[in-house]
């Protein structure tokens, strides 16, 4: 051993004073240290807590909402339809209609009390309406006094969110907007000492600490709703000491700083009650939509006791899964509102008996992901995808969800009656695309013939050759000249072509026949090819390819004469805008899915409107019209006579592809236009032409949604004339024996040799006749 | 040579007395050529141009005759009070969405055509305003006052464009 050990070893075992000093210094230091470092904790939790509190706001969805119906006496609405709607926005079927988001129905009335709404053009008030039905109109409407009541606006239908980063949606709402019974509710079950304690409640936790040594687990919490709040806003689901110790801090900091009505406030906006897919449903209000698709304040006191109780385990009491285990959940919340004399017994007593009525499916469950894709890309741009995801915007879309819905049921089956039998493996694709024809506005889009198809979306991208679709470009150019009218006669026959590569070109008629002359109407209602393109060639491709340009055509297919007969690639969507065009009497409206954004407040953001520009004569698209709905009448569909007789007339036309590869039909009426297209997306035959496949489609749909006879006033430019019933290109063929009505431009009347009119006087028939023996 | 002239004449008299009524046919059914009754008629106010456009000011542009006695209100109608007030408190984007609310109602009303076409000239939206004149102009059928207002408006917007 050397000293310096035995110096050591005297040290270890009897230590003197003032080491003893020194070390009892040390410690008083490290717990000065600790002490200081707990304090510098609480005071940057305290901060913290207070600068996050003070500006709290969640990123909220933008919401999506379908056109809301308008309800007015004459308008084309029937009773079904407008219950299928109320159902659909959530109102309650009662016998006596009291409430808000209340109706009934039955012997022609439905009486509803709506909830009111604010839109992008001002705030619609709650109205108490009695409506009379005749058939598929509204006849009256009336408020509880019997006054008339013009128009009123129902709410739309949300039909879409798109929901922040972190998948969390909710509706935030003031204290005010809350029913107090709810709150009472959620205080009893939760935190009955919340308006006591200041942030934890030791009672609280002696009580349920009791509670659960007396069940053998946990059966009761012991955390506030402030402890609660806090483990929402900050903290994860770790359970460590050192968790549980910030969780106090940060409740008592909160209540230090903020009012219990501030807390509250934030805590039923902020609680998760609920997983929909990848969307968490967060706060009461939003829940109250999910699962009974109604607001707050209509909420009767059973189910704001279900939400109250859901609260505890939102997966493991899921109204929508689990219901007797919500239902015992729901009477525990209240029996304990009873006990705290929060209700009385009569409330209680009915409460508890209450059936559960959670919302039904959603009647369109797989969402409109077509639609919704037009509606992206007209937000594109004015709208950063950001800016949907978090600013809680209100956007308001032109889709009639009544249509859409009428539309995808019947689509597959009329789509199955046309198919050809053989492609299984390769079933028939549609698209469908129906348009207000007066401003554009896209009422209902299919992509594909399954209902709520989400993949490639035919109706923007399936760029296809349109076939004689494309004709009333050329004829519409005619008529604009004024050198052709629809007496015209045109010469239906053979001809051959050079091409730019050489080769010549003979194209035939569908039928493989030649007519002869024939007129302008009839060239166009039996969409004969060769006098088209005996038309087009004399008024020049390019001069017809400016028209189609005119109309709503974006493309840049070559003016060769087979543009003529429809060698030029669109989609569905540009082909319905080129028919809107026709539609609207030669004022294009671009198609469009939206309407008007708002903020999360309601203030208008972007109007969208409706934009017309005059791109044609309106009195040639007149006459043009004739011999469109002559289509119907004469032409390539009057097959479809019979399904559409109740709409009759209507104006339109087939297109067919080379080889039957893609059918096509655009047609319209007064309201609408629509396009239906079929195919296969490998571009195999499909074996029908556009009168034995779309149109048979279109015509199903059309009548199922019940569009309307196509009946536009002549403009004051147009005469009537008679013509002869066979076409004559001269006096000396002409036969008046058999005639026909048919309306020209005052200033493109057919030839003195041609008419066969008698209405003229006696000396104008002589002058005539006069001048033609002197030609 | 006299006989000649005789027989001509003689020719034309007989053929113009022949009738060629014998319609075998009937016409694809178009509406026929009505006149369509005008909208019932609404106050449109005078809009004047908007003060940021450099002048001359434009023509007084005519006003459409004011109702004889009160007609029952149709949802238009109600709609039409909403646009006014809309524009006279200056807010003319409420006022020109109400009117595209109406035309939806009411989509070949020429006299909603117009009301936009004001809103639209109002805001300096020449084009647009351009186009549902034009509108209003294909539908207004021989309603000569809205005629001449609808011309107006239109001639005011063509010089607003060559300034």
């Amino acid at each position: 051993m050397t000293p310096r050990n035995a110096s050591s070893g005297r040290h270890q075992d009897s230590p003197g004073p003032f080491r003893r000093w020194h070390i009892s210094r040390f410690l008083w230091l490290l717990l000065l240290l600790a002490v200081l470092l707990v304090v510098y904790r609480c005071i940057w939790i305290d901060r913290k807590v207070r600068r996050d509190f003070e500006g709290l706001q969640w990123a909220l969805p933008a919401r999506i909402y379908a056109r809301p119906v308008e309800l007015y006496a004459g308008v084309h609405m029937s009773a079904d339809d407008l219950v299928d709607y109320l159902q659909r926005l959530g109102y309650r079927r009662t016998a006596k209609v009291e409430r808000s988001g209340e109706y009934k129905a039955g012997g022609g009335h439905v009486v509803l009390h709506s909830r009111g709404f604010r839109f992008w053009d001002g705030v619609e008030a709650p109205v108490y309406a009695d409506l009379v039905f005749d058939g598929h109109h509204v006849s009256t409407q009336q408020d509880e006094h019997g006054a008339d009541l013009p128009l009123i606006r129902l709410e739309p239908v949300e039909i879409e969110q798109v929901n922040p980063v972190t998948g969390e949606d909710r509706m935030p709402v003031s204290l005010t907007e809350v029913p107090k019974q709810l709150l009472s509710a959620v205080v009893a079950i939760e935190d009955q000492r919340f308006y006591r304690h200041h942030g934890i409640d030791p009672i609280g936790i002696l009580r349920a600490t009791w509670a659960n040594l007396r069940a053998g687990g946990v059966v009761q919490g012991g955390s506030t709703l402030t402890q609660q709040l806090i483990k929402n806003l900050y903290l994860d689901r770790e359970q460590t000491f050192r968790r549980k110790i910030e969780e106090v801090v940060m409740a008592v900091s909160l209540e230090l700083h903020f009012s219990k009505e501030q807390i509250l406030t934030a805590y039923i906006n902020e609680i998760f009650l609920g997983q929909d897919g990848n969307r968490a449903i967060h706060g009461f209000a939003l829940a109250s939509e999910y699962y009974f698709a109604r607001p707050l304040g209509e909420l009767r006191l059973d189910e704001m006791a279900t939400l109250a109780g859901i609260g505890r385990g939102a997966s493991y009491y899921n109204p929508l899964r689990y219901p007797e285990r919500v239902v015992d959940r729901r009477n525990v919340v209240l029996n304990r509102m009873h006990d705290l004399g929060e209700i009385t017994d009569k409330e209680y007593e009915t409460a508890r008996k209450a059936k559960l009525q959670v919302r039904e499916k959603p009647i369109n469950s797989n969402g409109y992901p077509a639609f919704m894709e037009l509606v992206y890309s007209n937000l594109k741009r004015n709208y950063q995808k950001d800016a949907l995801r978090t600013e809680g915007l209100n956007i308001f879309t032109t889709l009639d969800v009544t249509m859409q819905s009428k539309m995808e049921e019947r689509l597959d089956n009329a789509v199955a009656r046309v198919e050809r039998s053989g492609h299984k493996d390769n079933p028939l694709e549609a698209a469908v695309v129906i348009a207000d024809a007066n401003t554009g506005e896209v009422r209902a889009l299919a992509g594909g013939r399954k209902k709520g198809y989400s993949g490639f979306n035919r109706a923007l991208h399936a760029v296809r050759p349109i076939g004689s679709l494309v004709k009333p470009a050329a004829y519409l150019t005619a008529l604009e000249s004024k050198k052709f009218n629809l007496a015209s006669v045109l010469a239906d026959q053979e001809i051959a072509l050079q091409q730019p590569n050489g080769e010549v070109w003979r194209p035939q008629n569908y039928e493989r026949e030649t007519e002869g002359d024939v007129y302008f109407f009839d060239a166009l209602q039996r969409s004969l090819n060769l006098a088209t393109l005996d038309l087009g060639l004399k008024l020049g491709v390019d001069k017809v390819k400016q028209t189609l340009i005119r109309l709503g055509y974006t493309g840049d297919a070559q003016p060769y004469p087979s543009f003529l007969l429809g060698a030029v690639d669109m989609s569905p969507l540009d082909v319905a805008q080129v028919y809107q065009t026709l539609a609207s009497s030669g004022f294009r409206s671009p198609l469009r899915a939206v309407e008007a954004v708002t903020t999360a407040a309601g203030q208008p953001l972007t109007f969208y409107g409706i934009e017309t520009k005059q791109v044609a004569d309106p009195s040639a698209v007149w006459l043009l019209e004739y011999a469109l709905q002559g289509v119907f009448e004469h032409g390539t569909a009057k097959t479809a006579k019979p399904v559409l007789s109740a709409h009759l007339p209507l104006a339109g036309k087939t297109g067919t592809t080379n080889d039957l590869r893609d059918s096509w039909f655009a047609g319209y009426g007064n309201d609408l236009v629509g396009v239906v297209w079929l195919g296969h997306d490998d571009n195999q035959e499909t074996g029908l032409t556009g009168a034995t496949g779309a149109l048979q489609v279109w015509a199903s749909l059309m009548h199922a949604i019940d569009i309307q006879p196509r009946q536009v006033p002549a403009p004051p430019d147009i005469k009537w004339d008679q013509i002869p019933l066979a076409p004559a290109r001269d006096a000396s063929r002409r036969d008046c024996s058999a005639t026909q009505s048919m309306p020209f431009l005052t200033d493109a009347m057919p030839d003195v040799g041609i008419s066969c009119e008698v209405n003229e006087s006696f000396f104008e028939r002589v002058i005539d006749r006069f001048r033609k023996v002197g030609q | 040579m006299t006989a000649r002239w005789i027989g001509i004449v003689a020719l034309m008299v007989l053929t113009g007395c022949a009738s060629n009524k014998a319609v075998v046919r009937e016409p694809a059914p178009v509406a026929a050529p009505v006149v369509p009754v005008p909208a019932p008629a609404v106050v449109v106010p005078r809009i004047e141009p908007a003060p940021t456009l450099p002048p001359p000011p434009p023509e007084p542009l005519p006003e459409p005759l004011a109702p004889e006695k009160p007609v029952p209100a149709t949802p238009v109608s109600s709609l039409l009070a909403s646009v006014q007030a809309a524009v006279a408190a200056g807010d003319l984007d409420r006022g020109a969405a109400l009117s595209e609310r109406a035309l939806r109602i009411s989509p070949r009303d020429a006299q909603l055509w117009y009301q936009l076409a004001l809103i639209r000239y109002r805001q300096n939206r020449v084009e647009d305003a351009a186009g549902a004149a034009r509108r209003a102009l294909s539908m207004a059928a021989r309603d000569q006052v809205l005629l001449a207002a609808i011309n107006t408006l239109l001639q005011e917007l063509a010089s607003k464009t060559a300034r």
